[in-house]
């Protein structure tokens, strides 16, 4: 009999149920995506060559971990809502305590356990269809990436079935140590907004301190090494949360006094802000984390992809050199319409390659030299036979000119002296194109041909910006993979977090927005109202992150060569359009239920 | 007392369900007129169709069938921002359940309808507080719903129904939650508003002491009027026991 009353109740609130399930399976599936890169020891080692991305990913594990813990707490009051009023009815009926308990524990079990499984095989689907995007998007290459890791998804289970078990105990005290009349009308009571100035300033101080040693510490991470990583995620996280706690309260106290509350519903939607001012600080904390983390994966992430070409032009100033081209590769160097082009002749003898100076006094072959300290920024030069001799970047020439001859010494004769060598001459062509990265495809056809003249050229002999750009890809493509991949998990997360907790609050905002209707509210008035309270909601983080980013990014100086704020402005753009897509989807869903 | 309408209901029915499913007629041709100044009542058993009529008359619901008008201006077929402009500056509603946004102070919650209508700051203030002094709420306008009691809360939800000056004030059972001594505070001040500012009022009631307060009672049974009742120069007492013998032989 009950069990079919419970039944009838999940029922009639499929659609709640739905949010439910997809904000928990969007969240063990995340879960799943970050510990299956996580855990799988071989593909982070494979792919970064970093030791201290694994311990990078250790914390980030911790970090998620405590972020599902509020995420499971904040899905389980939603469903606490949902069941209250149902199970409020079922005690007035006379049914047992013992019973309900049961129920509201099986009832928990079942969400949760169901969620996570379809949750886990979600996430072996976005893993597959995520990093084929990226691979396929920007050319990475990752080794040993398994979309279905079993520990990942015992980890995965074991946290969530943990969770959830502590969950469903907490509903079954919640609920039957309640009386049946106040579940019913459980409506939640006004927090009386209250300027404490003393405190908020205590609060405010403490709150920047906290901050400003976080941001320290992340200038410092060389010094201080991984400590410096957890002091900034405590610091942070706490300076956020005190430095929210007071400003929001005070903020709304001080814009209901300005004439602008007294236009439209602008007074109710700071009421509603400041109504639920204590539950949202904390959320709002932890969005602006998720924010940050998000972010600064994407940025880095970025940052890696945009370096890839930087440090592949330092490294030669030609994309290919090819010996003794065939007509059939001349075609196809001209079809790449190289912005240089030279040949030399050579000679190859037995401790030396003997070229023609007077090739290189015509056609200054030229050299990519490292300026100052900075390991990105080169100077081009362009070298006589006598310059390229002495220069300490002639080893560029050596790579460019095919199998053998790469350890020979490289000399330069008089084109008499030349001319006495009776070894046969051969043709050594550089060129170099506008962007080898664009151009990778036709050049691999290139190296591919040579490859198959000259047997005794392998991988890395081809030499040049091309070679370069095969191996620092690879290189980097872990690292680049892990920042989106990363970012757009981090981001999802937060999207549901804040998703979940501004619906769990519609369903008590649902007889206010009734109300207002009642009393002759318009329709794009209401409309407005919705998406100046969710738009509070989700710019407030946001402003907190990207500051958190700003400063953060400093900590992948060291990694980085070069700048990590180059060119911020396209990944912030992208996560700017994603998050706006986010409040989007909440404000469509909250209208649906609120003013149906 | 002046005899214009100020509302008229023609032939009023409403049927529950679509066509097809388990359809339940709750107003089976509904006809009276209420006149400018008049305070009128409806009274029914429970289930009788009050609640029903009265969301009809208030725009809350749309009838089946049949036309009301208030102040000349047929409203059945009102909709969007007519029906809310309509809702907003011409009726008034008091719930039994008070409906006050708990967000929100008293004095947020009368001055709602003011800046819905984006009255000027300097307006607002002052309307509130002459509201607040007539209905003796002046003291609590800082307090949130929840720290007044069930008096109080009522009369906020009557201030803020008045607080527009509407042509017509509905009330469903306002005094349904309230102790004897809030529900005849409350009915005294109805009184008072009806005389002092002519603000027709239509209440709703299944309690012959609160229908004892009105001008003129209209008995409804299975979705229609059976009966009614002028007051006319009889004492509330009197009248009160003419109500209850009344109901004696109409709820046979
Ligand atoms: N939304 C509805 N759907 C179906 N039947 C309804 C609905 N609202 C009311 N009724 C029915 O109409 C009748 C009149 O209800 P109501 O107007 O609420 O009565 P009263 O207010 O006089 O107690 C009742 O029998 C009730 O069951
Ligand atoms: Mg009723």
């Amino acid at each position: 009999m009950l069990t079919k009353l419970a039944m009838t109740g999940f029922q009639k609130r499929w659609r709640d149920y739905l949010v439910l399930f997809s904000g928990l399976i969007m969240s063990s599936a995340i879960f799943y995506m970050f510990e299956a890169l996580a855990t799988n020891k071989t593909f982070l080692k494979q792919n970064t060559g970093i030791s201290m991305v694994g311990m990078i990913f250790q914390f980030g594990s911790v970090l998620l971990t405590i972020i599902t813990l509020v995420y499971i707490g904040y899905a389980n009051s939603f469903l606490l809502s949902m069941r209250k009023r149902d199970y409020g009815l079922f005690m007035l009926v006379g049914a047992r305590k013992g019973k309900i308990g049961q129920l509201i524990w099986l009832e928990t079990l079942l969400v949760g356990i169901t969620a996570t499984i379809v949750g886990i095989i979600v996430g072996t689907l976005l893993t597959i269809g995520l990093s084929q995007l990226l691979i396929s998007s920007l050319g990475l290459t990752l080794h040993h990436l398994s979309a279905w890791y079993f520990p990942a998804a015992l980890t995965t289970l074991l946290l969530y079935v943990g969770l959830f078990l502590l969950a469903g105990f907490f509903n079954l005290i919640a609920l039957t140590k309640t009386p049946a009349l106040k579940l019913l009308h459980s409506n939640d009571q006004p927090n009386r907004p209250k300027l404490k100035p003393v405190r908020q300033l205590v609060e405010v101080i403490l709150g920047l301190i906290s901050i400003a040693i976080g941001y320290w510490a992340m200038a410092n991470l060389d010094k201080l090494q991984m400590a410096g990583i957890g002091i900034a995620l405590v610091t942070i996280v706490l300076g956020t949360y005190l430095l929210f706690n007071a400003i929001f309260v005070w903020l709304v106290v001080l814009l209901k006094r300005l004439p602008f509350a007294n236009r439209g519903l602008n007074g109710f939607t700071l009421s509603q802000l400041s109504f639920r001012i204590r539950n949202y600080t904390k959320i709002l904390s932890i969005v602006a984390m998720l924010f940050a983390l998000a972010l600064g994966a994407i940025t880095v992430g970025m940052g890696f992809h945009r370096q890839v070409p930087l440090m592949v032009n330092g490294g030669n100033a030609y994309d290919m050199g090819l010996v003794n081209t065939t007509g059939s590769q001349k075609a196809q160097i001209k079809a790449l319409n190289p912005t240089t082009e030279s040949t030399y002749r050579f000679k190859v003898g037995k401790k030396a390659v003997y070229y023609r100076a007077s090739d290189f006094d015509q056609h200054p072959f030229i050299t990519m030299e490292q300026a100052g300290h900075n390991q990105l920024k080169f100077t081009v030069k362009h070298n006589t036979a006598k310059q390229l001799l002495k220069s300490n970047a002639s080893y560029q020439l050596n790579s460019l000119q095919g199998s053998a001859q790469q350890r020979l010494r490289t000399q330069m004769l008089s084109d008499a002296q030349y001319a006495k060598l009776t070894q046969p001459e051969q043709r050594l062509t550089v060129f170099a194109t506008a962007d080898v990265t664009a151009h990778t495809a036709a050049l691999k056809k290139l190296a591919t041909s040579q490859r198959h003249r000259d047997t005794g050229l392998q991988g890395e002999m081809l030499g040049g910006r091309y070679t370069g750009y095969q191996l620092i890809n690879s290189m980097y493509s872990g690292l680049e993979f892990m920042g989106f991949f990363l970012g757009v998990a981090f981001l999802a997360m937060l999207a549901s977090c804040l998703m979940f907790k501004i619906l769990s609050g519609a369903a008590a905002d649902q007889h206010r927005y009734v109300m207002l209707n009642k009393i002759g509210t318009r329709k794009a008035q209401l409309n407005g109202a919705l998406r100046k309270e969710i738009a509070v909601l989700f710019i407030l983080p946001g402003i907190v992150g990207v500051v958190h980013v700003l400063f953060g990014l400093k900590m992948f100086s060291f990694i980085m060569v070069g700048s990590p704020y180059t060119g911020i402005w396209l990944p912030f753009l992208i996560f700017a359009g994603l998050y706006l897509i986010y409040y989007l989807i909440t404000v469509q869903i909250y209208r649906r239920i609120v003013l149906q | 007392m002046s005899t214009t309408p100020i509302m008229t209901v023609t032939d009023l029915h409403k049927t529950y369900g679509k066509a097809g499913s388990k359809q339940y007629e709750a107003l089976k041709g509904i006809n009276f007129d209420v006149n400018a100044g008049e305070f009128v009542g409806i009274m029914g058993a429970s289930g009788s169709g009050k609640t029903t009529l009265l969301n009809m008359l208030a725009t809350l619901d749309q009838p089946t069938s049949g036309e009301v008008t208030i102040n000349q201006q047929p409203i059945t077929h009102l909709k969007g921002n007519q029906l809310a402009d309509f809702r907003a500056k011409e009726i008034g509603f008091i719930f039994q359940d008070f409906n006050l946004l708990e967000t929100m102070t008293a004095y947020e919650n009368i001055a709602l309808p003011l800046t819905l209508q984006n009255t000027a700051a300097k307006k607002i203030k002052p309307a509130v507080e002459v509201v607040a002094a007539h209905l003796g709420i002046a003291e609590f306008l800082n307090n949130y719903p929840n720290e007044l009691s069930g008096g109080q809360k009522q009369r906020v939800a009557a201030a803020r129904a008045l607080i527009n000056e509407p042509a017509m004030l509905f009330g469903d059972e306002p005094t349904g939650a309230l102790d004897s001594k809030s529900a005849r505070e409350l009915l005294d001040l109805f009184t008072t508003i009806n005389r002092e500012q002519a603000v027709s009022i239509l209440l709703v009631t299944h309690d012959p002491f609160s229908a004892s307060y009105c001008q003129r009672i209209l008995f409804i049974k299975d979705g229609k009027i059976g009966q009614e009742l002028n007051r006319a120069d009889l004492s509330r007492k009197a009248f009160y026991q003419q109500i209850l013998d009344t109901l004696g032989t109409f709820e046979q």
